[in-house]
């Protein structure tokens, strides 16, 4: 069984390039804009002609709030509470992430709110299972 | 498409249990899940002046299964209603499931598929199956229920990176409100409480709703006279700074059902009201773009509802948006037009969403107050909508029954679902 040839998975080759600090998407060959996270297909227009395309991991973020504890999930549990944003992406994609480097109390997250959008830049934060896509704010 | 119903359609009737928790709530305590659903669809069968032998098709929805373990539920259910040999489909659309299998029913009568459709919602959030037991349940951690209500969200990207609903859904969307709007965060708290506490108010004159106590008699039982005082003390913490958790869903157990037909079938002596239209528009996270107070898959379900319906939204005497989160409750008022943009919390402050308020709405007490199962939600929001409409809502009866209203709920994650009522 172990000898059948794997098979392309959108969402395998995210977290494997991830878990090496590399952002994948998809670049649709019909009308160029970008999936991301990716799909097999576009998700504007519909389009399967996609190809692969790495983004650049600089971004914007916009708002920033923290999450309930204990997590919804477990694998967030030993983090929680943790600073959560609505960042978009220089290439236009909007993506919501943990955000590292704020510190998940109303001063902190009232402190950003008032600064207004700040630059953030994307980071890999291990866990211990899998490799997860946060944002830093940028100096 | 053409959007539009071919033929008249009518809800004949309504039915809905008590809200709560199958472990400890009066009216629902021991019952099984077969006789709380069975509960919900007698109700709705006899407000309809039919049984079910009167039925062509059961639509039955449930979303989570975890807890319920109880798929095929038309046919689980078939020997508690009396019927069988009928068409029948287990479905979710998560917690628009209700209406969107009276969306699915108003499409197989106007169709000249079916004359009559029972759709039953049954869901238990706060209750599981123990063991292997036919009967017992027990009840469900916060994190054990969030884990399951989260397989309807982005499974291979968003959910195993850390997303969380009260973030996503009140935290971030009260940001963007404040920024939008130049509301202070001060202000937009206060306004938060008086929203919660008219919410509060409406569960308290609502014998189905899970908590039926106002937020004043809460916060005296906490030992507080100011009830803002209450509001903003550790026992209100902020989930998602700076939404606090009383901002936010409250979980049970629940079932609801409706009776749709064609308007020469309805028996004498009955209060029907005619569904008018609906329109569903779904989308994945991101739920919204830069704007996080603009959710473009609920402009498009209000716009295809509107356009179905012909009814004009001046003309809608009855709100319920869907309220899991309270700030994106008002945000979806306000692009509807029932509130004006940037005023929804001046609207409850000043008492005017209350029930005996000029723009009146979810007058159960919403999410909040009335709870939530996921899948009998939406049919406990369609129940409350034709109280209001038939005059029927005691004490919480809008002064001038209104003669149109509107359900707006959000189905994890998310389809929004509107659906335009009016007097038959
Ligand atoms: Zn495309």
């Amino acid at each position: 069984m172990d000898t059948a040839v794997l098979q392309d998975s959108a969402i395998r080759t995210f977290y494997e390039a991830l878990g090496e600090g590399r952002l994948e998407g998809r670049r649709c060959r019909k009308c160029g804009k970008i999936t991301f996270p990716p799909t097999n297909c576009c998700e504007h227009c519909g389009s399967f002609d996609v190809e692969w395309t790495t983004l650049s991991g600089k971004g914007t973020l916009l708002f920033a709030t923290h999450n309930i504890t204990p997590a919804c999930h477990p694998r967030f549990e030993p983090i929680a509470p943790y600073v959560y944003g609505h960042i978009r992406l220089d290439e236009g994609v909007i993506v919501q992430a943990i955000v590292r480097g704020i510190e998940a109390t109303p001063e902190a997250l009232e402190a950003v709110y008032d600064k207004g959008p700040i630059p953030v830049k994307a980071a890999v934060m291990e866990m211990p299972d899998l490799p997860v896509l946060v944002f830093e704010p940028v100096g | 498409m053409a959007n539009k119903l071919k033929e008249r359609v009518v809800i004949a009737g309504v039915g809905c249990t008590r809200f709560g928790d199958l472990l400890e709530t009066p009216e629902l305590r021991g019952l099984s899940l077969q006789e709380l659903a069975a509960n919900a669809a007698r109700e709705a069968l006899e407000d309809a002046g039919l049984t079910s032998a009167d039925v062509d098709a059961v639509f039955v929805g449930n979303a989570m299964v975890h807890s319920s373990q109880l798929p095929a539920t038309y046919s689980q259910l078939s020997k508690w209603l009396g019927g069988q040999f009928k068409a029948g489909v287990h479905f979710e659309a998560q917690c628009s499931t209700t209406n969107v299998g009276a969306a699915m029913a108003a499409m197989a009568i106007a169709s000249g598929a079916y004359d009559t459709v029972l759709v039953v919602g049954v869901e238990t959030t706060r209750t599981k199956v123990k063991g292997m037991s036919p009967w017992e349940r027990e009840s469900i951690s916060h994190q054990t229920t969030w884990m399951w209500t989260d397989m309807a969200v982005n499974q291979a990207y968003q959910v195993p990176q850390g997303y969380d609903i009260f973030s996503t859904y009140n935290g971030l969307v009260a940001l963007g409100y404040c920024r939008k709007y130049g509301v202070s965060i001060e202000d937009f708290d206060r306004g938060m409480f008086e929203l919660c506490r008219t919410r509060c108010l409406h569960g308290s004159l609502t014998p189905k709703a899970n908590s039926q106590e106002t937020l004043e008699a809460k916060a005296a039982r906490h030992g507080f006279t100011d009830p803002y005082a209450f509001w903003k003390s550790q026992h209100n913490p902020f989930v998602a700074w700076p939404s606090r958790l009383m901002s936010l869903v409250t979980t049970a157990d629940g079932a609801s059902a409706m009776v749709l037909t064609r308007p020469d079938l309805v028996r004498q002596g009955t209060k029907p009201v005619e569904f008018k239209g609906f329109g569903i528009s779904y989308r994945d996270l991101p739920w919204y773009d830069e704007d996080p107070t603009d959710w473009e898959f609920d402009r498009r379900s209000v716009a295809a509802a509107v356009e179905m319906s012909g009814v004009d939204v001046a003309d809608i005497g009855y709100l319920h948006t869907h309220d899991c989160s309270h700030i994106s409750s008002l945000c979806t008022a306000e692009m509807i037009g029932y509130i004006e943009p940037g005023k929804a919390l001046d609207y409850a402050r000043e008492g005017r969403l209350r029930f005996d308020g000029d723009r009146p709405m979810s007058t159960h007490g919403g999410r909040h107050a009335f709870g939530h199962a996921w899948a009998a939600s939406a049919g406990s929001d369609t129940y409350e909508a034709v109280q209001q409409m038939r005059g029927t809502a005691g004490a919480r009866q809008i002064a001038k029954p209104p003669v149109a209203a509107m359900i707006h709920t959000h189905g994890y994650a998310m389809i929004g679902t509107t659906i335009v009522l009016a007097a038959a």
